[in-house]
């Protein structure tokens, strides 16, 4: 359990960028769309998704934006920066190289 | 008050970050806030159970403001670099011994009161209250020097001037406070050390001596040296514990230079009261926060 949330500890800004790669998203659909995409594996604890992505903010990977719905709601979209873009692509290169040995040792010999 | 309300209140009064990020964050949960309470509603709940289940979803309002400090507390280098500069012109100013030159004074103080101007205009940043600082030494060495005045006169500044030094003074803390307690600390930093070398230096008729100053010149300038490291240490560290640990380091270690100037050495009681004075520039703020809020 706690090596799992170790994992997704460290993963946390690179799940982020690369959802908002795919589109423009506020905190909640954030929230939804990782609990939907990964099957209902990663469920963030909620409180703990906005200081995340203010990091990613602050550190200029993303752009946070209020846009005003028709109903009146306001939200804060998240748009990916090209430095957010050059970063999601050397983590992406560095989780497959990282990936694929993990895998190479894990696997059962001779299998 | 509804639990939303209450919640946001609660993160509000944690959070110490500036004025516009805080709209944003309160502003973001409450948006947060509303979608979780219809997906909750139209799940069954009824209006007040879900609002009060999306508030336990989010979380402790405390835990999310530390998170938000901690991303927001870190300044840059440059930034740093600016908190330290006030500091580091004092320092320099009796490092070249121009220390009497009316000019470097007046070209400091206009620099002073222009980029204090000019802080405060774009939000308070962090690095403006080392500046801040400098604009209450003013008041403060005025009003030590007419405390000096020989016979009744110095009776008459005390009754005059001590309780509008003390309205300015707390005046700005207030409003410092109301920021975060712990820029407060930083910009009253530097007072304890004004009034410790003005002590170790002795007044004679309302002035302080050429040839003491100029002795003792390069304790002073590496005192505000010290300064200035804090000031940019304190930028540049991003936990609340560690920020404080550096002021507190800082005093310890101007105290000790005090006390390791020669026969300008201050003598036992105004160490102690400069020790306390100390305790009270560094604990007051955090104190006064607390009974503000």
């Amino acid at each position: 359990m706690n090596y799992g949330r170790e994992l997704l500890k460290g993963s946390t800004d690179s799940l982020l960028l690369c959802l908002i790669s795919h589109q423009p998203v506020y905190g909640y659909q954030i929230i939804k769309d990782l609990e939907k995409r990964s099957n209902g594996y990663f469920q963030f604890k909620e409180g703990t998704l906005y200081p995340a992505l203010h990091r990613l903010e602050k550190a200029e990977f993303v752009q946070g934006k209020w846009q005003k719905l028709p109903g009146g709601q306001e939200r804060r979209y998240y748009y990916i920066t090209k430095k957010g873009q050059k970063a999601l692509e050397e983590r992406l290169a560095v989780w497959q190289d990282f990936s694929t040995a993990v895998d190479l040792i894990m696997q059962p010999v001779g299998g | 008050m509804t639990a939303k309300l209450s919640y946001l209140d609660n993160l509000k009064d944690y959070l110490r970050v500036d004025p516009a990020t805080e709209s944003d964050v309160v502003r973001e949960l409450d948006a947060h806030l509303e979608d979780k309470s219809q997906e909750l509603r139209e799940s069954g709940f009824s209006e007040e159970e879900a609002t009060e289940a999306a508030v336990q979803f989010l979380g402790s309002p405390q835990l999310v403001a530390r998170q938000m400090y901690e991303v927001y507390s870190q300044g840059n280098w440059r930034q740093a670099l600016f908190a330290a500069l006030p500091h580091f012109l004092i320092a320099s100013l009796f490092a070249l011994h121009c220390w009497h030159s009316t000019t470097w004074l007046l070209a400091i103080l206009v620099a002073v009161i222009g980029v204090v101007i000019y802080g405060w205009c774009r939000g308070k940043p962090a690095w403006l209250f080392p500046w801040l600082g400098y604009c209450l030494i003013p008041v403060l060495a005025v009003g030590t020097l007419l405390i000096s005045l020989p016979g009744g006169w110095a009776w008459l500044a005390t009754a005059a001037y001590v309780p509008l030094v003390l309205f300015v003074l707390v005046s700005a803390t207030k409003q410092t406070i109301k920021r975060d307690w712990l820029f407060a600390s930083l910009m009253l930093l530097p007072i304890p050390i004004v009034l410790g070398w003005i002590l170790a230096l002795g007044i004679e008729d309302g002035l302080l001596r050429y040839e003491h100053v100029y002795d003792i010149s390069p304790w002073i300038a590496l005192s505000f040296a010290v300064l200035a490291v804090t000031a940019a240490t304190f930028i540049r560290i991003r936990q609340r514990w560690a920020k404080a640990g550096a002021l507190l380091t800082a005093q310890i270690l101007l105290l000790q230079m005090g006390a390791l100037t020669g026969k300008y050495a201050v003598s036992f009681w105004a160490w102690v009261l400069l020790i306390l004075l100390c305790l009270f520039l560094l604990i007051g703020p955090a104190l006064l926060e607390r009974k503000i809020r």
